[in-house]
């Protein structure tokens, strides 16, 4: 007779068949999960064939949506690199009371509904919103132009950048700057040789969300810039119109390839900027780069 | 006991625990069923899914107040349908509209059910002093229009290609939206100097605009058209309320909200007095419509005339008058006198 020993306790592990189950459960919530996202993007470009989407970039419609696009992006882009480098920089850099305020503050139009943030820029800068009347006299006119879609474009992706270079101006190494500083730079240089090259990747990660944010923006525009082809008529307010023209199901889908492009190439780029940027530069204390 | 009951009991999985989660997963199956059930068309008894023109979001809900109804401009309403939105009807603003979805079999036959007017709205304060259409082509002026793909917006341009102001107006367009209700809440909130709306938009925001009519003459034709959709589940519910807006209380009260009695109304002449008179003098006719009169003419010679109310005209012999019938005219047609008069010295 041998001596068995009663069931000691051993870790309980899951039977072979429960682990294949398990396993089975996680790929297929993945599987699902990545057809899920990756369905809708390639639809628009197999519903219709592909030379219905290349004929149709030559659709005037199209053209002039770009051309609106791209100009107000870049101009809004612009000004979100100069106001947003600046606020980020000195809200990474100071501590004061209220800091944290400012910085919600400067947050809250990324959770905004953008038709919310439509007509709030309406009311405050629209003709008879609070500044429409010193507008007016000063003869700016910011409704139903260009003007009224870099504003909207720059409100509601201007605090993406912003949100990121703080995060990346926290991230530059204090000592460096000491050091440039001890070994004579004065501010303003050490500021543009030194903070901002440390903080570059985080910069240029920011402006490529902001981007494309900014590209993507409909309910503040329509909403504030109103939808004029070739005047405020951005790419998404175009696929908008175009849905419901009679026969327009092609169109809209050739600028929705578009914007899915173009938002890929930005999210790309975006990552190699980073990327190259973490290795070859190093941010110091925290080389975290969320690409939230 | 069992060695696997002791498994269970140690790691805490007791019969009764495992019974309950059994429970919930039954449950949740249970309510994913029914849930997924709950988005099959149902068989509705409370009220049908109404897609309509925007401009009848006042009126259709007064007709048949237990429906669902879906108000946008009637262009979107075509793409969602075709789409496979869940309407039991169709109203749109225009008869082209339900034309084209009757020949994709989208829908039944339409049915002409209503028609409206084309006004110029500004907001109350006029900051550009429009009077007139032609006024809107001032420079500096910003016109807020519906595109051409709504019925408002292919109205608007009817409109200026009758009267030829097409490119003179188009400059001082700053907008085009996608609804007759936007363009109206643009110009009552005085976002912009005028915008092109229906009559019975204007109605609703009265203390905010004011109305500005176009000329009768190059008044667009616009009738609205309706139908039952064919993926309809509820043929004998959508059929009725068809019938119901195009029954008299229906249509009273699509007038009673301003629309416009589907026969236009034709002048008809019931007397007139006296049948004898002079040049210079004045007669009076009575009859119906002569609301809108255009013109009143003896016997082809036009007349000054006064419409007192939809039933009498005042007119005054002209100088060259000659004895004759009398003729009044309206946009949708005119009226003969059976009986001459004779104009004296």
């Amino acid at each position: 007779m041998v001596a068995t020993t009663p069931p000691a306790a051993v870790p309980r592990r899951a039977s072979p068949t429960a682990r294949m189950l398990l396993t089975l459960g996680f790929f297929l919530l993945v599987l699902t999960t990545l057809a899920f996202i990756a369905l809708p993007i390639v639809a628009i470009f197999v519903h219709v064939a592909p030379s219905t989407l290349l004929h149709e970039l030559t659709n005037p419609l199209v053209l002039d949506a770009l051309v609106v696009s791209a100009k107000t992006t870049l101009i809004s882009q612009a000004l979100i690199l100069v106001f947003g480098t600046a606020t980020a920089y000195f809200l990474a850099s100071r501590r004061f009371r209220g800091r944290s305020l400012a910085i919600t503050l400067i947050e809250l139009p990324i959770v905004l509904p953008p038709a919310a943030a439509g007509l709030g820029l309406l009311v405050a800068f629209g003709r008879v919103g609070l500044l429409g009347s010193t507008f007016d006299a000063l003869g700016i006119n910011v409704a139903f132009n260009q003007a009224a879609v870099v504003l909207a474009v720059t409100f509601v992706a201007g605090p993406f950048y912003v949100r990121q270079g703080i995060a990346a101006f926290e991230s530059v190494d204090e000592t460096m700057v000491a050091a440039s500083r001890t070994l004579g730079a004065g501010p303003l240089r050490t500021f543009s040789r030194v903070t901002v090259p440390l903080a570059a990747g985080g910069l240029a990660a920011g402006q490529a969300i902001a981007m494309a944010r900014g590209l993507g923006e409909f309910g503040a525009t329509i909403m504030f810039a109103g939808s004029l082809q070739g005047r405020t008529q951005t790419l998404p307010l175009a696929v908008y119109y175009a849905f419901e023209l009679p026969n327009g199901l092609d169109v809209a889908l050739a600028i929705s390839a578009i914007l899915t492009l173009v938002s890929l190439a930005i999210l790309l780029t975006a990552k190699v900027i980073s990327g190259s940027y973490l290795f070859r530069r190093g941010t110091g204390r925290n080389p975290t780069v969320a690409l939230d | 006991m069992s060695a696997g009951t002791r498994r269970a009991r140690r790691s805490g999985r007791t019969p009764a625990r495992r019974l309950a989660s059994a429970a919930v997963v039954a449950a949740l199956c249970v309510g994913l069923t029914a849930a997924s059930g709950a988005a099959q068309p149902q068989r509705s008894a409370a009220g049908i899914t109404v897609y309509a023109a925007a401009s009848l979001t006042q009126a259709f809900p007064v007709i048949a107040p237990g429906n669902t109804y879906s108000f946008a401009g009637s262009n979107t309403l075509e793409a969602q349908i075709a789409n496979g939105a869940p309407a039991d009807v169709f109203a749109s603003a225009n008869t082209s509209i339900p034309a084209a979805m009757y020949a994709q079999g989208l829908i039944e036959k339409p049915v002409d059910f209503t028609r409206n007017t084309l006004v110029i709205v500004v907001p109350k304060s006029n900051p550009a002093g429009i009077h007139s259409i032609y006024d809107l082509t001032k420079p500096g002026v910003s016109i807020d229009i519906a595109n051409s793909a709504v019925p408002v917006g292919s109205y608007t341009l009817q409109v200026w290609n009758q009267m030829g102001l097409t490119s003179a107006l188009m400059p001082n367009v700053v907008s085009q939206e996608t609804d007759v209700t936007t363009v109206l809440s643009k110009i009552a909130s005085n976002q912009a100097d005028a915008g092109f709306v229906y009559s019975t938009d204007a109605e609703t925001v009265p203390t905010q605009v004011t109305v500005i009519p176009v000329p009768a003459w190059a008044q667009p034709k616009v009738v609205y058209a309706m139908a039952v959709v064919t993926k309809s589940p509820n043929q004998a519910a959508a059929q009725a309320f068809v019938n119901q807006v195009l029954s008299a209380s229906g249509q009273a009260v699509m007038r009673k909200f301003g629309f416009l009695p589907l026969t236009a109304p034709v002048p008809a002449i019931a007397a007139v007095k006296p049948l004898q008179t002079k040049r210079g003098g004045t007669v009076t006719l009575t009859g119906t419509n002569f609301s809108g009169t255009t013109s009143v003419t003896i016997a082809g010679v036009a007349a000054m005339f006064k419409v007192v109310s939809s039933g009498k005209i005042v007119l005054t012999v002209p100088p060259k008058a000659k004895s004759g019938a009398i003729t009044v005219t309206n946009p949708n047609g005119n009226a003969i006198s059976i009986k001459k008069i004779t104009i004296g010295a």
